[in-house]
């Protein structure tokens, strides 16, 4: 389905990565299983790595899912372990946000890495499938996943591929289900969680790549070895997908506790970062030059790091144009099945749109409607885009007042 | 007891009939579509429970909130798992 209002940032299946000091150290050995396994070693077998020690190692580096919610893992894994019904293992490749490549990253170059911690996690929880889902707009990486698991021979373990749409939303959680249950690939209504009752019903372990990546690191080399990186209050690592203008973004793999603004080019230091990505918040330069990459400080400051997107204007382009095209595809991007959202998102678009033209009133249409979105949607979709729109009033008010009043000097580049 | 109304946001169809039945905890956007406006207490559950029943699209309904801390995770934002 092509999209009226395509994405500002296009998707991208070729991110520069840079080697990482953790997950993404295997880099330059290139994708294969056989390097995998002389970096990392062999899998432990599941009477060695129970689900129970599983989670504790997930727990003693507070793993949180690397999806957005940042939610603990070793919660979910014990809610699966504890169920009743053999569980269902997946692994949500499907990255459909197009600024964010970080999973695209981890697939195309440490694969295995990713499988891994499905693997460890199936057998320890007795689960003799594990389903992955690839992205639909992003065929390398899928190509790379298909080739992987042509050369793994995980015992007692089988794997099912699945292609999620190339869209927006598709990568929910729910979403992702509704693909493998055999129906479109949209968001739908969760009266439990995935961890009670997911595929078929029964308890679901279903995480995006990154997190997978974590897991197989943490099965593979420990919680000690884990946490020779990142600060003591969040051991290891994170994946930032970092995007300037329309250019493909550049994955980096950083310690929890460094400086944020060392991510930045120079020639853009001083200027609003987007943090988070589309669902994201914008922030002040001032913000971002005194915060660390610490997903607990970025939510204290008001900017949760989410799937770890950091987006910059093209330099000299006003944020604010590019907030009116990012609202745009978002609207157009809603599943079109939630009331609140298929009206919605739209209005709230021109809304934003109306700020950037300086239309008298739009200001007070875009505060009605942040008011009355959130929390109304089969997923968060509507939610994320009002943050957008509510860190835009802040962040950005300056340049809100200068469209107000025809006084916007920037440039009107494509973003 | 503690319980809210949660709708089936794909299933409404914009009916109103909840705001009819239940005006005190439901109101209508601009689009006629529901705004809960506040939680289910003793009062209000018979009545709550009335319009679940009568939603035409069984879009409404009256969920209890002694969820597992799990729970938080069903409505995390697409693309996060």
């Amino acid at each position: 389905m092509t999209s009226p209002s395509p994405s500002p940032v296009p998707c991208s299946d070729r991110p520069v990565v840079r080697p990482g000091p953790f997950l993404l150290a295997g880099v330059p050995d290139g994708p294969g299983l056989e390097a995998h396994r002389r970096r990392w070693g062999a899998l432990p077998e599941a009477n060695v790595l129970t689900a129970e020690d599983l989670a504790l190692r997930c727990e003693a580096v507070a793993l949180g899912g690397r999806g957005g919610a940042r939610f603990p893992f070793a919660t979910k894994l014990r809610t699966v372990a504890g169920a009743r019904r053999r569980p269902a293992v997946v692994v949500n490749g499907s990255e459909g946000e197009p600024a964010s490549a970080k999973d695209a990253a981890l697939l195309r170059h440490v694969p295995h890495l990713v499988l891994d911690g499905a693997a460890a996690a199936a057998r320890a929880l007795g689960a003799r499938e594990v389903h992955v889902v690839l992205p639909g707009d992003r065929p390398l990486v899928a190509a790379t996943v298909r080739e992987a698991l042509a050369e793994r021979h995980d015992h007692r373990l089988r794997w099912r591929t699945s292609t999620a749409s190339p869209r927006f939303v598709a990568g929910q959680s729910r979403a992702v289900l509704e693909l493998l249950a055999g129906r479109e690939n949209l968001p739908v209504t969760a009266w439990a969680p995935d961890a009670v009752s997911g595929l078929d019903r029964r308890p679901t372990l279903l995480s995006n790549a990154e997190t997978w990546a974590h897991v197989g690191a943490l099965a593979l080399a420990g919680a000690a070895a884990y946490s020779r990186f990142g600060s003591a209050d969040e051991p290891g690592t994170t994946l930032l997908s970092l995007g300037v203008g329309t250019e493909p973004p550049h994955v980096h793999e950083v310690e929890h506790g460094a400086p944020l603004a060392d991510l930045v080019p120079t020639a853009l230091r001083g200027e609003p970062v987007l943090v988070g990505g589309f669902h994201g918040t914008w922030v002040p330069w001032e913000t971002v030059a005194r915060a660390t990459v610490s997903p607990r400080h970025l939510t204290e400051l008001g900017a949760p790091l989410g799937a770890g997107v950091m987006h910059l204007p093209t330099p000299g382009a006003c944020p604010l144009e590019l907030t009116v095209r990012i609202v745009g595809y978002l609207a157009a991007e809603s599943a079109g099945r939630c009331g609140p959202c298929v009206n919605g998102l739209p209005a709230l678009a021109e809304a934003v749109h109306g700020l950037a033209l300086g239309r008298p009133g739009a200001r007070t249409r875009v505060e009605q409607l942040v008011g009355l979105l959130p929390g109304r949607g089969a997923c968060a979709h509507p939610d994320g885009t009002v943050r957008l729109v509510r860190s835009t009033m802040v962040a950005l008010a300056a340049e809100v007042d200068a469209h107000e009043h025809g006084s916007c000097r920037r440039l009107r580049v494509a973003s | 007891m503690s319980a809210r109304l949660r709708v089936d946001w794909p299933a409404c169809r914009a009916a109103g009939l909840c705001h009819e039945l239940l005006p005190q905890l439901v109101g209508l956007d601009e689009w006629g579509y529901p705004v809960i406006t506040g939680p289910v207490d003793d009062d209000t559950l018979r009545e709550a429970r009335a319009a679940a029943k009568a939603c035409p699209r069984m879009a409404l309904r009256v969920v209890e909130d002694a969820q597992p801390a799990a729970s938080r995770s069903a409505t995390a934002s697409p693309k996060r798992a």
